[in-house]
């Protein structure tokens, strides 16, 4: 488990197969096989791949997760979102596309 | 324990900056900078220069380094680099190819 505390900030590209969670600044990339979780002080303005993420705090780019997307209330995103299950909260604010991959029936 | 933590499977491409402790397990490219202590543990890799006030390097370290304070390379890290600090300390068992420069004013 790896934490990016609140007083620091990092600029570039994170990779990595362990759970993250970020209180901090993290602009760039970030390729996650785990669960990103950006804690409420965390601020993120990267291309986000993981396979979860988890947003409390505020989120700007694009984001492909492989299995589940949540957006809590306490949260602030705005980019793309693509993944194949995506909640969203009560009180989350939220602006962009979601695309979940889904299959429309032939005849629409 | 630090409040931030690079664990062993996190991988960090850029630049590192803040006011707080940092505790490396992974690797790490590019540059780190820092107002307080930084601890290479025995899993960590550095490929970068880096700034700050203590740095505590079990790990392996390639790049240079300038301390404030303190520069403590333990036993079984392997560091290659120019270190400028007005302390260092070099264990036992270390490995370490480069200059030292504790230049006081």
């Amino acid at each position: 488990m790896a934490t990016i505390g609140k007083g620091i900030t990092i600029r570039g590209t994170l990779t990595g197969g362990a759970d993250l969670n970020i209180e901090g600044q993290v602009e760039g990339h970030i390729n996650l096989k785990n669960h990103l979780t950006i804690e409420q002080t965390g601020r993120v303005q990267a291309e986000v791949k993981v396979e979860n993420l988890t947003i409390n705090g505020e989120m700007l780019g694009d984001i492909s997760a492989g299995e589940r997307v949540s957006i809590s209330n306490t949260a602030k995103v705005k980019g793309d979102i693509r993944a194949p299950r995506v909640v969203i909260d009560d009180g989350a604010r939220f602006n962009g596309s979601i695309d979940m991959d889904v299959k429309l029936p032939d005849d629409l | 324990m630090a409040n931030t933590v690079i664990g062993s499977s996190i991988m960090i491409d850029g630049e590192i900056s803040g006011d707080e402790d940092l505790v490396i397990q992974g690797t790490v490219k590019g540059k780190i900078s820092l107002k307080e202590s930084l601890i290479v543990e025995g899993s960590g890799v550095v490929e970068a220069d880096i700034e700050t006030q203590n740095v505590e390097i079990g790990g392996q370290v390639t790049g240079n380094i300038v301390a404030s304070d303190k520069v403590e390379l333990k036993s079984d890290c392997r560091v290659v680099g120019d270190i400028k600090a007005p302390r260092v300390l070099i264990a036992d068992g270390a490995s370490f190819k480069g200059n030292v420069d504790m230049d006081r004013k």
